[in-house]
């Protein structure tokens, strides 16, 4: 049987594109090389505008359809699972290691999936206050955020770098650098699964080349790190980030209900109760 | 109907000189699209962009056509125009806001003694399908309202059924009916389809008297290309040859981003010359345009791509 070579690309408003730059890096795996589009800050722009309309179109969505969706993911790559494996394969990892990595990552899945439409209920409150009130702390969604992905070899590691934003109903544009060929491989059932044009655009690239413009950028409304920055990045980051008051959380939990708490806000709602 | 055709006297050039005009229209597709292809690809510097960003702010026709138009929105929407960007000194006002007659009043007592003007479109815009009786009226009322500038649209249906002279005595009359007011005359190219239906239709304009000729309503999906556009200029240019007659261009309908709108400022630069680079001579009907202009501006100044909600709504 012929093998067909793949051209990975940035997976950006639902559609593949190369890098605009048309600038490429390249990933080394065991049996071939792979060339992937290095993200240009015309990249960047580009994937915050489909965001943006990616974020009102999945706030549009009521949360047991997200459920839904997000759920369909995982049977995707369920589907796929033996590609996968093949490809962790590729980069190193061992016949348990892989299979095991793309268990936990179906599984990670299905609950950011059932968290969905949850979260609400479990994030939100009604506030003892003194006075004929109901005080409701209502949460809702940020918007934009920006993650970075760890340089793991591991789709559980690159699903938990976008789901606790997603599944709150943020847009998240995710970035690869050193792992990049899963993440754009993950694009392409990610484009099969009913998640909106540009609710998760998925780039490959150097975060190093971008990072000025990721925390300038005003629209973005969240940035967190999954992997780890030295001091100095995470400075200029923070002073950057000041001037549209953006968010910056640098490693924050994967793990459970407080994995999403950074990329929800609160809004208080008071309601007069009558006697 | 013979009101109409005692004023056509009123007119910038005769009927027959116009039609003198009409006779030798041939326009080269081929070398339209070639020339506004390589007018695109033209790159802009820095300083030149910031410049010609504050020109489009300073020749928007801010625009809100919609039957859903309440006082509060056309409040909103001539503050804005005042003053576009509150934060911004250096970012000038609009040139006009464009409204429905019936809101006229409201715009042009919020504009006070402020600099912008307040269009109107008459003629029972978008289709201009009534006798020219009514578009008279309609546009009477939009004068006596108070605005500057009146925007028809031209008779379409007379213009393919042939009757080229009806056109023009309908565009003369209502320019008798605005006197000194400013009259744009809207040819929807979307409609008139070929180069040469968009020049004769702009060279009948130009002789009836219209200050300026206008792509588009911005009702139809077609709206403004940069090709119209320049075969709209290639018309003012040979008008102005012929007649000495100084006209301007409003392009409007689909013009979103900056730089699409800086890539207008080119062919008119290149087609006219730089003095047509003035609200006096070049104007922008849009309502989004200018949101995304405020924005590149404030990025162009620090560095920081934007969003809008930092700016004024409207």
């Amino acid at each position: 049987m012929t093998e067909i070579k793949k051209t990975y690309k940035n997976y950006v408003d639902g559609k593949y594109v190369r890098s605009e730059s048309g600038k490429t890096y390249t990933i080394d795996l065991k049996s071939e090389s792979y060339e992937l589009p290095l993200t240009s800050k015309k990249d960047l722009r580009d994937a915050v505008t489909s965001s943006k309309k990616g974020f009102d179109s999945w706030k549009g969505l009521s949360q047991y359809n997200k459920t839904q969706i997000i759920y369909r993911l995982s049977e995707m790559l369920e589907g796929n699972r033996d590609s996968y494996v093949d490809l962790l394969l590729e980069h190193g990892l061992t016949k348990s290691t892989a299979n095991k990595d793309i268990d936990n990552a179906i599984n990670t899945l299905v609950w950011y999936a059932g968290l969905a439409d949850k979260w609400e209920q479990l994030t939100g409150n009604l506030n003892p206050v003194d006075g004929e009130f109901f005080n409701i702390s209502h949460q809702e969604p940020l918007g934009i955020v920006f993650t970075l992905n760890s340089d793991e070899v591991s789709i559980d590691k690159l699903v938990r770098s976008f789901l606790p934003a997603l599944s709150t109903g943020c847009s998240v544009i995710n970035l690869s650098e050193k792992n990049a060929v899963l993440s754009l491989k993950l694009a392409e059932d990610v484009n099969n699964s009913d998640i909106p044009a540009g609710t998760l655009n998925l780039l490959s690239g150097d975060f190093s080349k971008v990072y000025d413009d990721v925390s300038r950028h005003v629209e973005i409304n969240a940035f967190a790190s999954y992997k780890k920055l030295n001091k100095e990045i995470l400075k200029t980051i923070n002073e950057n980030a000041s001037t549209s008051v953006k968010r910056i959380f640098h490693l924050p939990s994967e793990d459970g209900l407080s994995s999403i708490l950074p990329f929800i806000e609160t809004k208080t709602v008071w309601h007069p109760k009558g006697r | 109907m013979s009101k109409i055709k005692d004023q056509t006297m009123s007119s910038k050039v005769s009927w027959e000189s116009t039609i003198g005009l009409l006779d030798s229209v041939k326009v080269d597709e081929v070398g339209v699209k070639e020339r506004v292809s390589s007018l695109s690809t033209r790159s802009i510097k820095r300083e030149s962009k910031l410049q010609a960003l504050n020109y489009v702010v300073s020749m928007c026709d801010l625009t809100t056509l919609e039957g859903e138009d309440t006082e509060g929105k056309i409040h909103q929407m001539t503050a804005k125009a005042i003053k576009p960007d509150p934060t911004d000194d250096d970012v000038p006002s609009a040139a006009a806001v464009c409204v429905y007659p019936s809101l006229v009043s409201t715009a042009k007592e919020i504009i006070g003694t402020s600099n912008v003007k307040v269009a109107s479109v008459s003629s029972y815009f978008p289709s201009g399908q009534v006798p020219i009786e009514s578009k008279l009226l309609d546009t009477q009322y939009a004068i006596d309202e108070g605005a500057d500038e009146i925007d028809i649209v031209i008779n379409r249906k007379a213009f393919f059924e042939g009757d080229y002279r009806k056109v023009f005595d309908e565009i003369v009359a209502l320019k008798e009916a605005c006197g000194d007011k400013h009259l744009k005359t809207i040819l929807e190219v979307g409609e008139l389809r070929t180069y040469d239906n968009i020049k004769k239709a702009s060279l009948i304009a130009l002789g009836a008297g219209s200050d300026f000729i206008k792509t588009s309503t911005g009702k139809i999906s077609n709206g403004s290309s940069k090709e119209a556009c320049l075969v709209m200029a290639k018309a003012v240019y040979e008008f102005k040859e012929s007649t000495g007659f100084s006209a301007g261009i409003k392009v409007a309908g689909g013009i979103r981003n900056s730089k699409d709108a800086i890539r207008y400022l080119i062919i008119i630069k290149e087609e006219l010359g730089e003095e047509w680079l003035s609200p006096n001579f070049f104007r922008f009907g849009a309502s989004s345009l200018l949101d995304d202009v405020l924005r590149q501006i404030r990025k162009l100044k620090t560095n920081a791509y934007q969003s809008s909600y930092y700016f004024p709504r409207g």
